[in-house]
């Protein structure tokens, strides 16, 4: 097995202040649509809170935009302009996770710092980073003040159609959520992937095949 | 020095002290007697001589519709009087004193003759009577005259024109003339948090003007206009929100007052036909009403609207053609004017947010959609409170969102879809993979056996070539 250094330290930071945020905020918007559930926090407190944190993570968002924005490490973003070449990746890859793990075959995705997602993944965090995350974080913005941004609610289509795509999110990050964690798992060992956001470090095989090594899969 | 006055006094009599009372008492009426008669005498000569006669306690005069008007003129009160310093014929021009009290002039009814009587108001209160105009109490007026509403208050219902007194003058809430009509509403603010400062601290405490305006009146379910009132008082509240209440700005938008600070109130929802183009409610055309008609068919049955029918009923008000856009926007309300008046001391007010933001809160039982109507009274219709938390409504109830209280059930059941789903993915994936357990382990052995045959092969071969070499 061999390191290779993955995980930036600006990325790091980012990722576990946004689990970290990303839990409590699911936590406190439970408590606050559910009050009539669960009776942890007062719908106050938990308000309160859900604004602090909502306004903690926009913070940590930007500093992961900044990261990525000012250093060449963007490639990971890079979308695959080939459909071709996009599909037959994701293919593979979706090949890998439905069969192909089961039987025990090698990950046909090989990490390396400029490109360290698989193609499910390169699509997947496009989608989050630059749509559904901007989004989630917009809407609760404006729903923490409406009446300061009610022109920008008005034209959005009025408050319940605000809240009810804050809440079409909600649903759908706490759904992914649970998939992440287990995906986490699926390194060559269940911690491995945990243990590299942490390290940095991502630990692969000594592989020969395109002088890469077969492993890495994450998130 | 004081010491020695009270000495002095106390060294007085009984008698002299009584005396002495008697004496000032007696200054004072006697001084008091003299403004009247100086007043009095400040009277033209034509109105004395009209005092003369109607200064009769008991004067009356049958009307023809059977009603009996007093015709009993006080001349203390009117000296009194804001209009002391009027003719009684710059008001009443109409009399000719050679027959007036000689010919029988026929009068129909007291509302007849304060309706003919009222132009002579105009004269001299311009910008009141103006103002008047543009109220609500004009347009009942006007519409008393086409369908016989005979209640609608004219100048001289509130104020009687010959006791007529400054506003500056604090009389005892009594004299407030609203009362004549809306004795409930009256009744309920005497004893609130404001009657009862104005009871007892007198002009420091708002009185049913200072809120509803005196002449240019507005229904008070409409619009903003009271709880503007209250904040031009109360102009530090916005600030002392701040302080506890998440989102202010949009509580003080979508909730009137008395919601919070009536504890007992019940409470509806209130949603707006609004006109986003011309930014106010949505009032109903004088030439073609639509709203009643339309809600009636749209609710066959009388049980509310639901959300299609809301839904129609919008689409109905934003036909090709129409002017603007209309949409709903909705509101927090107590239920009546007398519960809007009951004003509890600012410590009783609510401040628990369960309150509103549970489901099954009291306030979002009651659903009702308005237009202002042609006289600016809000004309409603009811709706089921279901499309409250209705997917299919989240357009036309766009602009009303409480949270928890009217959460859209169906979000509800997909969260619990998507967990489960999401839940099922690790599940289902582990289990596949504990099935495959075997078919790996095979393959593992396979691929092993493959590797040491691969090396066995190698090192024969090597063996062989070395054994060639030699």
């Amino acid at each position: 097995m061999k390191k290779i250094y993955i995980h930036p330290l600006p990325v790091r930071i980012w990722h576990w202040i946004n689990a970290l945020g990303f839990l409590l905020l699911i936590a406190t918007g439970l408590q606050i649509r559910y009050l009539d559930l669960i009776h942890v926090l007062s719908f106050r407190t938990a308000v309160i809170a859900h604004n602090w944190i909502g306004f903690v993570l926009i913070a940590n968002f930007f500093l992961w935009l900044g990261f990525y924005l000012f250093t060449d490490k963007i490639k990971v973003y890079h979308p695959e302009l080939s459909p071709t070449k996009y599909y037959k990746a994701a293919w593979r890859q979706i090949q890998f996770y439905g069969y192909g793990i089961f039987r025990g075959e090698a990950n046909p995705h090989h990490p390396n710092a400029y490109h360290k997602f698989n193609a499910l993944q390169s699509m997947m965090y496009q989608i989050i980073m630059m749509l559904l995350l901007p989004l989630l974080f917009f809407t609760g913005l404006i729903l923490w003040d409406v009446a300061r941004f009610s022109t920008m609610i008005e034209a959005l289509g009025g408050v319940r159609v605000v809240d009810t795509i804050h809440v079409l999110l909600f649903i759908v990050f706490s759904g992914f959520l649970i998939v992440h964690v287990y995906l986490v798992t699926l390194g060559h060992t269940r911690s491995a992937h945990i243990k590299a956001m942490i390290t940095g470090y991502e630990e692969v095989e000594d592989a020969p095949a395109q002088g890469e090594t077969p492993q890495a899969e994450s998130k | 020095m004081t010491s020695d006055f009270k000495k002095s006094f106390m060294n007085f009599s009984w008698i002299r002290k009584t005396t002495l009372l008697a004496g000032f008492v007696f200054m004072t009426l006697g001084l008091a007697g003299a403004e009247v008669r100086a007043a009095e005498n400040e009277l033209s000569k034509d109105t004395k001589a009209c005092l003369e006669c109607h200064d009769k306690a008991g004067e009356v005069k049958k009307l023809e519709n059977g009603e009996t008007l007093s015709l009993h003129i006080s001349t203390k009160a009117f000296v009194d009087s804001m209009h002391k310093d009027n003719d009684c014929e710059d008001c009443h021009s109409n009399i000719d004193a050679k027959t007036h009290g000689k010919v029988k002039a026929e009068i129909k009814s007291k509302r007849e003759y304060a309706l003919g009587m009222r132009d002579s108001c105009l004269d001299c209160h311009k910008k009141n009577v103006k103002s008047y105009n543009d109220s609500l109490h004009a347009a009942l007026v006007k519409e008393g005259s086409k369908d016989g509403r005979k209640d609608a208050p004219l100048c001289t219902d509130c104020h009687n024109p010959h006791t007529v007194r400054s506003a500056k003058i604090v009389g005892p809430i009594s004299e407030i003339p609203c009362a004549k009509c809306h004795e409930p509403i009256f009744k309920a603010w005497s004893k609130d948090v404001h009657g009862q400062e104005r009871i007892a601290k007198g002009k420091s405490a708002p009185i049913c003007s200072d809120c509803h305006k005196a002449h240019d009146i507005k229904a008070a379910s409409l619009g903003t206009g009271v709880r503007d009132a209250c904040l031009n008082c109360h102009k530090e509240a916005v600030a002392q929100h701040k302080d506890w209440l998440p989102n202010t700005g949009r509580h003080f938008e979508a909730i009137s007052c008395p919601v919070c600070h009536v504890p007992d109130a019940t409470r509806r929802v209130n949603l707006r036909l609004y006109d986003v183009a011309g930014q106010r409610q949505l009032s109903e055309k004088v030439d073609a009403p639509q709203f009643k008609q339309l809600a009636a068919a749209a609710d066959a049955d009388n049980q509310g609207l639901d959300e299609r029918a809301l839904g129609s009923l919008l689409k109905a008000f934003n036909q090709p053609g129409a002017e603007g856009q209309t949409v709903l926007r909705g509101r927090l309300e107590v239920n009546s004017g007398v519960e809007a008046h009951q004003i509890d001391e600012k410590s009783k007010a609510i401040r628990a947010c369960d309150t509103c933001h549970k489901v099954g809160a009291e306030a979002f039982q009651s659903v009702s959609l308005t237009i202002a109507g042609p006289d600016g009274r809000p004309i409603r219709h009811g709706v089921q409170k279901e499309v409250l938390t209705s997917m299919l409504a989240t357009q036309s109830v766009r602009g009303f969102y409480v949270i928890g209280s009217t959460r859209i059930k169906w979000l509800d059941i997909l969260l619990v879809l998507v967990v489960l789903g999401a839940a099922s993915v690790p599940l289902g994936h582990m289990t596949v993979n504990y099935l495959f357990k075997g078919v790996r382990e095979r393959r593992k052995a396979e691929k092993m056996a493959a590797g040491r045959a691969g090396r066995t092969a190698t090192t024969s071969a090597s063996t062989s070539d070395k054994t060639k070499d030699k």
